[in-house]
Order: structure tokens, then C-alpha cells, then sequence
């Protein structure tokens, strides 16, 4: 069996990919992608503590934040849909106005 | 059964409503809103004579209602004291509030005032003021709401706002009261500093801690470790302050003839019947501490008489029916001030009784001439008015005589009864005795002023088109005109001490009775119990002509009456002819004096001009200092906010980067507490 400690760097990696993303990318679309990596990071260390501990209730977690990932790609595809219409691009540096 | 005293709070309220409902929809009423002023007092009226029964009945109340402040020290609350002085003064309140809204509808409605719901919100929320005022059971909340009654009286006197003499007057009223009441407050404050407590009456009150500290058995505070008893003379004279200016007393008595430019029922309620009777009322409230300090009555009994005399003598030259009945206002408030420095403390509250009729009946009746000269209020244009208005008349003259004295009319009662507790009690005190000199040679010159302003309005030949076709009044003018004239003949009937004394008839003395708690009451606030702390504390004494109470009484009684009728026979002299002349070029230089009232106003503005420095020092220390300090604060603050909001860029990765940055943070943190280092 694989030790624990290997998801969990699995896990560490994917959400690090995940937040260098989302803090280097200018692309709406980048974002969506990278938060996606970030949950999925969240995902694999429940799923690893759920086989750890022999508790389903990691899995039935990882199923939920499964879910709440699909709803947040519908909304977060929403948003980069009206700032395609607003500005005619997706970058996320050019939208200040609600600043101060 | 019901408990009346259930409803107390209801009396106070019921006229709130009424200003809440005039103010906020009195325009689209009909008649401006007066109608639920005129309920409003109707309910409280009722709800009064049915707490004075109840008192009748032989029960009091004395209760806290809320404590909107509290600490370690003291409490602050709201309560009410019902006794019998204060349900008597609920009564008269009311029912003077009544009769002056009622009145109004004469006065304001029919003569096409504007503003009107503006004008009934006042008078409601003036009667709420005082009302609560009366049933205060602590000096700060009576405090509260005297400043309250003050502000009416600014709002009232100031109706007339678009013209010139008004707004002045209204600001004038406004700034000599309010410096009376600078005294007052610095007053409750030391009632707290001194006692802890600021209630009236019941065990803990402060008037019977003051006399447990007079005795030694309670520890009362005092500053710069001055004796009690000095400090409560101290405490004493600065709650005066307030009842001095409030009551229109000498040196702060200017701003009342002045308050004449408001409108004339706002005159009857206000600076006749009820708000400058708060003064009075606030002394005998707390007779029980003022009655410890003998230096303190005799001030007010000198300061009282004086203003009787003082103020009386301003009134004889006077040409306007208004400043004739606000200088005789003045006047018979320096009685009650005499009464109440002579330890009489039923006295003063008979004549302030008999007063608040016969000055509200006066004042209505000028109100009604008013109306019917179109606003002219000069006598030298009136003159034979009393065939044209017969009610009017009628009960203008039974006011007349009442306020000038004569027998058997109500002022004759109380002011016998105040100059003979006076006359008595000088004869071991001198300052009493120059109150009562003083008192007494204000009799004639009141009996005079009256009848010489009975005279020019109502006698003689018509002196002017006006005078010749006065407008006439309507119900609503001589409906209150009668009930107060019944009132100003027989309410001095409640109390005939002298006959009781003189002939021996049990049971005439009502209104002593009503004060001495012969029907219920609470313990230690009522008369008798006064008159022992008055020969306990202050040394009071009466004395006898002759040795014989009969003869003192008879001889007192006697001067008075012979006074007061002297002064009506000069009056009738001079005046009561078709054609009178002012006869005043015979004072010589004293007219002068008179007419510009001692020169009073003027000796107030030059001292206003010589302390102007002070003001001015005063206002860079608050621009200054304390606007500094609150300013600073927000500027800092702003300045502040100013800094801390750039940090919200408007770009995403920014957010994003923080929030890492703060995870990380909580991270190192935790591992610096937790050790993992």
C-alpha cells in the first residue's frame, strides 16, 4: 500500500501548480483552471485521509466539494462570459473600476 | 377597580400624542390639528381629577419607572410622585391647558392664523412638558423637564417668527431662563455629589438625608470640607437659580414682558398660569430641604417681596393691556416667593392656585379685547368696551378684583394668607419683615394698576373707530372666559383660614387639610411636617400683636383689604371718567424711570458688553480645545481610512496574493506558537 505521506505531496504539488496560476496568469480562464487544480488538491488529501483512516466520510466529502466545483465552473464561466462582452478580452488586470 | 395611578403616565402622554399628531399631520386636519389637543387635555383632565380623587381617597404614589442610567453611585430614572401638591397642580395644568386650546380656536383659527399645526404642536407638547414636570419624582427628571417647558416657551414666544419683535423676544426669554437654569443644573449635580440620591420624597429622599446630616446621622459630602449646613444654603440658592430666572424674579425678570409678543392664549398658559409657576412649584416641592436652610427662605422671601413691589410699580405706567398683566404676573410670583421664604408653603400654593385662574381668566379676557380691537392692545385706544362685550367684561372685573384682592374674590384669600404668615413670622425675623413691608406696600399699586387698566379698557368713552365697532367673539372665547371667571370668585373658598380662625368654623380650611395630608399623603411632605423643620431648623416663629392671634389676624387683614381699596378708589379716581388723561407727567422724573422699567434691560446689556471679553475666551476654548480634540480625533481617522483603502487595487491577483501572504502568515504563526520549529 502506498504511505500517506505520498498523496499528500501529490496533493501539496497540485495545489501549488494551482496557486502559482492564479497569482502569475493574467487570463480569466487560467483562474478557472487553476482553482479547479486547487480543489482537486483539497480532493486527493480527503480521499487519502478517508483510505487512512478507513472513514467514509472523506469520500462522501470529496463528492460534495466534486459537485460545488461544478457549480463554481458555472458561475466563474458566467462571470468570464460578461467580461468578454464588457471588454473584449479576459484579462482580469484591465477590470479596476471597483477599486477604493 | 382600576388603579388610577395607573394612568398617571397616560396624563403626561396623552398631550405628547397630541404635538406627535399635530406636527406630523396637523396640516391635513381640519382646524390644524386642534382638535387632538383639545382631546388630548380633555383625557388628561379627566384622568387628574380622577388621580386627585383617588389621592382624596387616601393613598399616594412614589415610584421609579425606568432607570435609564445607572452605576456604582447612584441611579438615574424616571418616576413619578403623585401626592396631594402635585395631583392639586396636575388639575390646574390641565385644566388651564384645556381651556387655552379651547380659547385657541377663538383666537388663532378664527382670526385666519397660519402655521396653526405648528402652534398646536407646541401647546401639546408644553403640556406634556409640565405635566411631567409636575409628577417628577426626582429633581434631575424635573430638570429635564423644565428645560423642556423652556424650550416651549422659546417655540411659542417665537410663533410670529416673520416679523421683527418675536424671534428676539423668544431668544431673549430663551437666554435668561437658561442662565438661571446654568445654576440649576450646577444645583442637581451637587444634590448628587451630596447625597447620592435626587429623589424627592420617601425614606432615602435627599430632604430627609439633609436632615439626617443636620443631625449628624448621615454623612453627606461636602466640598472644600465646608460645613453642612453652609453647603446646603449653597446647594439651596444655586436650585433657586433656576426657580428665580423660570419664575421671573428680580435680578432675571426681563424676559417676561417681553414675552408678550407671543401669541395672548400662549401668554395665559405660559407665562401666566403654569411655566413660570414651575419655580414656585420646584421650591415647594422641595420644602422639606429648602425649610433646613434659614438663610436661604429669607433670601427668598426678600427677593419675593421685592419683585412684588418692584415689578408692581413698572405696571402703573404701562399703555398695553399685555405688559399691564406680564408685570403684575411678576408681581403676584413675588408673592408666592414672600409666601414661601415665610415658611408658608400652604400660602404659596393657594395663591399659586388662585393665581393660575384669575391671571389665565385676566390674560384670556386681554385676549378677547385683542381680538376685538383687531390686534391694537394700546388702552389709550380702547375705553368703553363693557356695553359692547358684557361676558367679557364680566369676567375680566371678577379677575380684576381678584388679582387686586378685594373681598370676597379668590386672590383676596391667598394673598391675606401670604401676608399674614409673612407679617407673623417678621415680627421675629427682620429680612421677613422688610419681604412683608415690601409685600404690603405692593397691595395698593396692584389694586391700582388693575382697576386704572379696567378702567381704560372697559369705562369711559370709546377712544377710537376700533373701540367704537369691536369685533365679537364667539363661544369659543367666552365659554373659558366663564368657567375660569366662576373659578377666580369661589376658588379662594377652599381655604378660608381667617374665618375658620376668627369664627371658629371647623372644616372651611380644605386646601390645608388637602396639603397637611388629612387625607392621605406621603409621610414627611406636607405641612405640618414642614412647619416643624421650619421652627426646628430655621428658627421660625410666629408672632402676635397684642398678644391675641384674633387681633394680628384682624389688624393683618384689615391693611391688606384697606390697601387694596384704596388703590382701586384712586384708580377710580383718576380713570373711571369719560374722557381719563394719563396723569403721569406728575410723577416727574420717575415716569421716565417706570416707562424704561428701572432701565433694567439696558443695565443687562452693559453688563453683557463689559463681560464680553470672558464669552469670547470661552468660545476659543471650545472652538479651540474642545472642537480640537473632537476634530483631531476624525481627522486622524480619516487620514487613516485614506492610507488603508489603497490596498484594494480592483486586480484580482493582488486579492489572490494577499490572501497567500495571510495564509502564510497564519501559518508561520501557528508554527512558531505550536513549535514545530
Amino acid at each position: 500500500m502506498v504511505p500517506v505521506e505520498w498523496y499528500l505531496i501529490l496533493a501539496s504539488a497540485v495545489f501549488c501548480i494551482g496557486l502559482f496560476g492564479v497569482l502569475t496568469r493574467r487570463d480569466a480562464l487560467y483562474f478557472l483552471m487553476s482553482v479547479e487544480l486547487m480543489m482537486n488538491a483539497a480532493n486527493i488529501n480527503l480521499v487519502a485521509f478517508a483510505l487512512y483512516y478507513g472513514d467514509l466520510t472523506g469520500q462522501v466529502f470529496a463528492l460534495f466539494v466534486i459537485a460545488l466545483a461544478a457549480a463554481e465552473v458555472a458561475i466563474g464561466i458566467g462571470i468570464i462570459l460578461v467580461l468578454y462582452r464588457n471588454f473584449g478580452e479576459t484579462d482580469v488586470t484591465v477590470p479596476t473600476e471597483m477599486r477604493w | 377597580m382600576v388603579d388610577a395611578f395607573a394612568y398617571v403616565p397616560a396624563i403626561v402622554l396623552l398631550p405628547f400624542f397630541s404635538f406627535l399628531v399635530a406636527l406630523g399631520a396637523g396640516k391635513y386636519l381640519p382646524k390644524g390639528g386642534a382638535f387632538g389637543g383639545i382631546a388630548a387635555t380633555a383625557g388628561s383632565f379627566l384622568l387628574s381629577i380622577w388621580v386627585a380623587l383617588t389621592v382624596l381617597g387616601g393613598r399616594e404614589y412614589n415610584e421609579t419607572l425606568y432607570t435609564w442610567a445607572g452605576g456604582e453611585q447612584f441611579e438615574l430614572t424616571f418616576g413619578l410622585l403623585i401626592d396631594p401638591l402635585s395631583a392639586l397642580m396636575l388639575v390646574i395644568v390641565t385644566l388651564i391647558a384645556l381651556l387655552v386650546h379651547v380659547f385657541s380656536l377663538g383666537y388663532m383659527n378664527d382670526e385666519g392664523e397660519t402655521g396653526l399645526p405648528r402652534y398646536y404642536a407646541g401647546l401639546g407638547l408644553f403640556t406634556a412638558s409640565m405635566l411631567g414636570f409636575v409628577a417628577a419624582d426626582n429633581l434631575l427628571m424635573a430638570f429635564m423637564f423644565f428645560e423642556l417647558v423652556g424650550l416651549c416657551s422659546y417655540l411659542l414666544i417665537g410663533f410670529h417668527f416673520r416679523q421683527e419683535g418675536p424671534p428676539s423676544a423668544a431668544k431673549k426669554a430663551f437666554l435668561v431662563t437658561r442662565f438661571g437654569d446654568y445654576f440649576f443644573l450646577i444645583g442637581v449635580v451637587a444634590v448628587f455629589a451630596t447625597f447620592g440620591t435626587a429623589q424627592f420624597a420617601g425614606d432615602g429622599s435627599f430632604p430627609v438625608l439633609a436632615e439626617q446630616a443636620l443631625n449628624g446621622e448621615f454623612d453627606a459630602w461636602t466640598p472644600l470640607g465646608l460645613d453642612v449646613g453652609t453647603w446646603f444654603t449653597l446647594v439651596g440658592l444655586l436650585v433657586l437659580g433656576g426657580v428665580v430666572g423660570k419664575s421671573a424674579q428680580f435680578p432675571l425678570h426681563t424676559w417676561l414682558p417681553d414675552a408678550m409678543e407671543g401669541p395672548t392664549p400662549v401668554s395665559a398658559l405660559i407665562h401666566a398660569a403654569t411655566m413660570v409657576a414651575a419655580g414656585v412649584y420646584l421650591v415647594a416641592r422641595m420644602f422639606g430641604f429648602y425649610a433646613l436652610t434659614p438663610t436661604t427662605l429669607a433670601i427668598i422671601a426678600f427677593i419675593g417681596g421685592f419683585t412684588a413691589l418692584f415689578a408692581a410699580t413698572m405696571g402703573v405706567v404701562k399703555e398695553e393691556l399685555k405688559q399691564v398683566l406680564a408685570y403684575s404676573t411678576i408681581s403676584q410670583y413675588g408673592y408666592m416667593m414672600l409666601a414661601l421664604g415665610a415658611g408658608s408653603y400652604v400660602a404659596a400654593t393657594f395663591h399659586l392656585m388662585t393665581h393660575a385662574f384669575f391671571k389665565a381668566l385676566l390674560f384670556l379676557g386681554a385676549g378677547s379685547v385683542i381680538i376685538a380691537m383687531h390686534h391694537n392692545e394700546n388702552m389709550w385706544d380702547m375705553g368703553g368696551l363693557k356695553d359692547k362685550m358684557p361676558v367679557t367684561y364680566a369676567t375680566f372685573l371678577a379677575g380684576s378684583l381678584a388679582l387686586a384682592g378685594i373681598f370676597p374674590f379668590s386672590g383676596f384669600w391667598s394673598k391675606d394668607e401670604i401676608l399674614y404668615e409673612a407679617f407673623i413670622h417678621g415680627l421675629n425675623e427682620p429680612l421677613l419683615l422688610g419681604g412683608w413691608i415690601m409685600g404690603l406696600l405692593a397691595v395698593p399699586v396692584t389694586a391700582f394698576y388693575t382697576f386704572r387698566m379696567v378702567f381704560l379698557t372697559f369705562h369711559g368713552d370709546p377712544r377710537s373707530d376700533l373701540a367704537r365697532d369691536p369685533e365679537p367673539v364667539r363661544w369659543n372665547v367666552k365659554g373659558p372666559l366663564s368657567v375660569l371667571g366662576v373659578l377666580a370668585v369661589v376658588a379662594g373658598f377652599v381655604n378660608m383660614v381667617p374665618v375658620q380662625k376668627l369664627l371658629g368654623v371647623e372644616g372651611i380650611d380644605f386646601l390645608t387639610q388637602w396639603l397637611d395630608n388629612e387625607f392621605g399623603g406621603i409621610e414627611g411632605v406636607q405641612y405640618s411636617a414642614y412647619n416643624d423643620l421650619l421652627a426646628t431648623y430655621a428658627g421660625y416663629e410666629a408672632g402676635t400683636i397684642a398678644g391675641s392671634e384674633g387681633i394680628t389676624l384682624i389688624v393683618a387683614a384689615g391693611l391688606g383689604l384697606g390697601l387694596a381699596v384704596l388703590g382701586l378708589l384712586v384708580a377710580w379716581k383718576l380713570y373711571n371718567v369719560p374722557e381719563p388723561t394719563e396723569h403721569t407727567e406728575k410723577l416727574g422724573g420717575a415716569k421716565d424711570v417706570l416707562y424704561n422699567n428701572y432701565y433694567q434691560d439696558e443695565y443687562q446689556v452693559w453688563l453683557a458688553h463689559r463681560t464680553e471679553d470672558v464669552a469670547g475666551g470661552a468660545n476659543v476654548f471650545d472652538q479651540g480645545v474642545i472642537d480640537g480634540v473632537v476634530n483631531g480625533i476624525s481627522s486622524v481617522s480619516l487620514a487613516g481610512g485614506e492610507r488603508v483603502r489603497r490596498i484594494q487595487t480592483g486586480l484580482v491577483t493582488h486579492y489572490a496574493a494577499m490572501l497567500t501572504l495571510g495564509l502564510v502568515a497564519l501559518i508561520v504563526v501557528l508554527g512558531v506558537t505550536g513549535g514545530w520549529f
